[in-house]
């Protein structure tokens, strides 16, 4: 994964964290997941003006300023369910994309819903052709952290054609010069041509 | 609506910092409410109810936190809930406290909240463990993330009325210089807009120095109705008295993509608008930037603050670039906003965030603040916009002196 500006050692602006992995068996005595035993500093002091609780002579907390860190590592799995919108990724996989049409007032939810909630109607599915405009973009050098992506990378709010919500993925291949991507420029949806992770990574947008 | 009228007694903070290594969320809600006590001259054995205000059951790996907080600062048996909304999570417990009181379910109550965002896990995680808070679904898959969520409001409200980066700088300037006199605050710093532009960018517009701080931290605030007070608050007699006279709220849709157009499309914060309405109706308030001394605004981001003052109706649509630059809304200006620093300055330990908000409304309006950062008190007014999501949840509060 590409290295951001909060994971470059060289650039980022927080300290790493250690890790249990990388300190000595020793060090950790008998608890396996030990990071560190040390004695913390009074966050406050006495350096400040107002009044603080007991802080006449000495620092209140003095007995409690040994502090223990550990690792704690937690995985977990889910069986995740899509709900009644599973249609929509169903037929991502088909190179198809489907949004909901409320049939009492007619309006098009480009993210699907299966009840429009303007008039609580159960909706119907409708195929888009699949391009629109860009609404607006922002090119990204951070990545959250579970995620698996390049930077920089474009996220964009799209309006698709026959739609009249707005539709949030990636824009993809616009080349290397950011100027050239701006509001209003025609995108399509393209399908993928390689297994993904999740069924909403089967598409993403490029330049029409 | 009862007659009960319900006011703020007290509020403690305990100090903001990037990292709290000293202790954990337990002790800084013990350190805040043990400071909120104080300052309300009461006992917390005769408060009778309690609101607890956190986020993220992800930051501190544990549930149902509320039952710790409290018994960590001796309020067992007596009722406690918990209130949660994103980052407008404190101004609702706020609204609560309110609610409660006002229905005459109980004559007092303390709200805590706090959040563990320190650096327990990496930045980017935490990011990840933010964007749980849109859709996961839709969003979050696409590696959305809230500074991203923002960035794209920022661009359209750029596009609609011409507003400058440099002018969301402005924001970012000013709330880091007005944490240089909170003693509480986590990020103090003397920037320029040269600064903030010339920082690592994070997501286009937003540059590093545009956002909003993780923070650890927590805060209280004691409200009371005045009978309780005159026999429970020895601060009562000695300190002005200042009233929860407004407060309202409002939501939107969690996706931006599915918000109308033309208002709010993904340009503006239709929540905080309802909210506002809701809030300045109850208080009386006509023309919200003429009758406020000072406002604590969700500063999330630093173009979050523009447009959320003119949602606000502090100023009109599209003209908040312009008064950034004429200072109308610094410290000395025509309405001081976020003289604690906000969530840029001061921090943002999401479940504290809108308690923080709280306090400095009172403090200012108290004239407790540090005289470089005290505003002065006209109409003896004040309000505070916590706000949750990309605006899906907003809580407003307006507060006033009565002496």
């Amino acid at each position: 994964m590409a290295k951001n500006v909060f994971q470059d050692p060289e650039k980022t602006l927080y300290p790493k964290l250690p890790k249990v992995k990388d300190l000595d068996p020793k060090d950790r005595g008998m608890v396996k997941t030990k990071l560190q035993v040390f004695t913390a500093d009074d966050p406050v002091g006495p350096k400040l003006h107002w009044d603080p609780i007991h802080r006449e002579d000495q620092d209140p907390w003095n007995d409690f300023r040994e502090i223990m860190r550990i690792e704690w590592n937690m995985e977990i799995t889910y069986r995740h369910c899509l709900g009644k919108y599973s249609k929509f990724f169903i037929e991502l996989e088909n190179k198809k994309f489907f949004a909901t049409e409320c049939p009492k007032c007619g309006f098009v939810w480009a993210i699907p819903r299966p009840v429009c909630p303007d008039c609580l109607e159960i909706c119907k599915w409708k195929e888009l052709p699949g391009t629109g405009t860009l609404v607006s973009f922002s090119v990204s050098e951070f990545v959250p952290g579970f995620m698996d992506v390049e930077t920089p990378y474009v996220l964009a709010m799209v309006k698709m054609d026959g739609a009249d919500s707005l539709f949030t993925h990636q824009l993809r291949n616009w080349g290397t010069d950011r100027a050239k991507i701006k509001t209003g420029m025609p995108v399509k949806v393209v399908y993928t041509a390689e297994p993904v992770i999740h069924p909403m990574l089967l598409m993403w947008y490029e330049p029409a | 609506m009862s007659d009960r009228r319900v006011f703020v007694l007290g509020g403690g903070i305990s100090k903001m910092a990037a990292e709290r290594q000293d202790g954990n969320i337990r002790d800084w809600i013990v350190e805040a409410a043990m400071e909120a006590v104080k300052d309300a001259g009461v006992e917390m054995a005769d408060i009778e109810h309690a609101t607890t205000s956190y986020f993220s059951d992800h930051f501190d790996k544990q549930l149902k936190q509320g039952a710790i907080f409290h018994d960590s600062i001796g309020m067992c048996p007596k009722p406690n809930l918990r209130v949660e909304g994103g980052g407008g999570t404190g101004g609702l417990a706020i609204r609560n406290a309110y609610a409660y009181i006002k229905a005459g379910l109980c004559d007092s109550m303390i709200v805590y909240g706090s959040e563990n965002m320190g650096r327990h896990v990496p930045s980017d995680v935490a990011q990840q463990f933010i964007a749980l808070a849109s859709d996961t679904d839709w969003e979050v898959q696409v590696a959305g993330f809230y500074i991203a969520y923002y960035a794209l409001m920022m661009l359209a409200h750029m596009e609609k009325y011409g507003t400058k980066e440099e002018q969301f700088a402005l924001a970012s300037v000013k709330n880091h210089r007005n944490a240089i006199y909170n003693e509480y605050g986590q990020s103090p710093m003397k920037i320029t807009v040269d600064d903030v532009m010339n920082s690592p960018l994070i997501t286009s517009p937003y540059k590093i120095l545009d956002n909003c701080l993780l923070s650890d931290g927590a805060s209280c605030l004691i409200f009371a109705t005045e009978e309780w007070a005159k026999t429970h608050s020895t601060s009562w007699y000695r300190k002005p008295r200042i009233e929860m006279v407004g407060t309202g709220s409002g939501t939107d849709f969690m996706r931006l993509a599915d918000r109308p157009f033309p208002y709010p499309g993904i340009t503006h914060f239709r929540a905080k608008k309802v909210a506002s309405e809701q809030a300045y109706r109850m208080a009386g308030i006509k023309n919200p930037a003429r009758e406020l001394d000072c406002f604590e605004v969700h500063d999330a981001y630093s173009g979050v603050e523009l447009v959320s003052c003119e949602d606000l109706k502090l100023c009109g649509h599209g003209q908040s670039g312009k008064l950034y630059e004429e200072g109308y809304f610094d410290l000395g200006g025509e309405l001081p906003v976020n003289t604690s620093g906000g969530l840029i300055g001061m921090g943002h330990p999401v479940g504290a965030t809108g308690i923080n908000q709280g306090i400095e409304i009172l403090t200012q309006l108290r004239e407790e603040a540090h005289p470089q950062r005290q505003v002065e008190i006209i109409n003896g007014q004040g309000g505070m916009d916590s706000h949750g999501g990309t605006g899906t949840f907003v809580a407003v509060n307006i507060f006033r002196r009565v002496d």
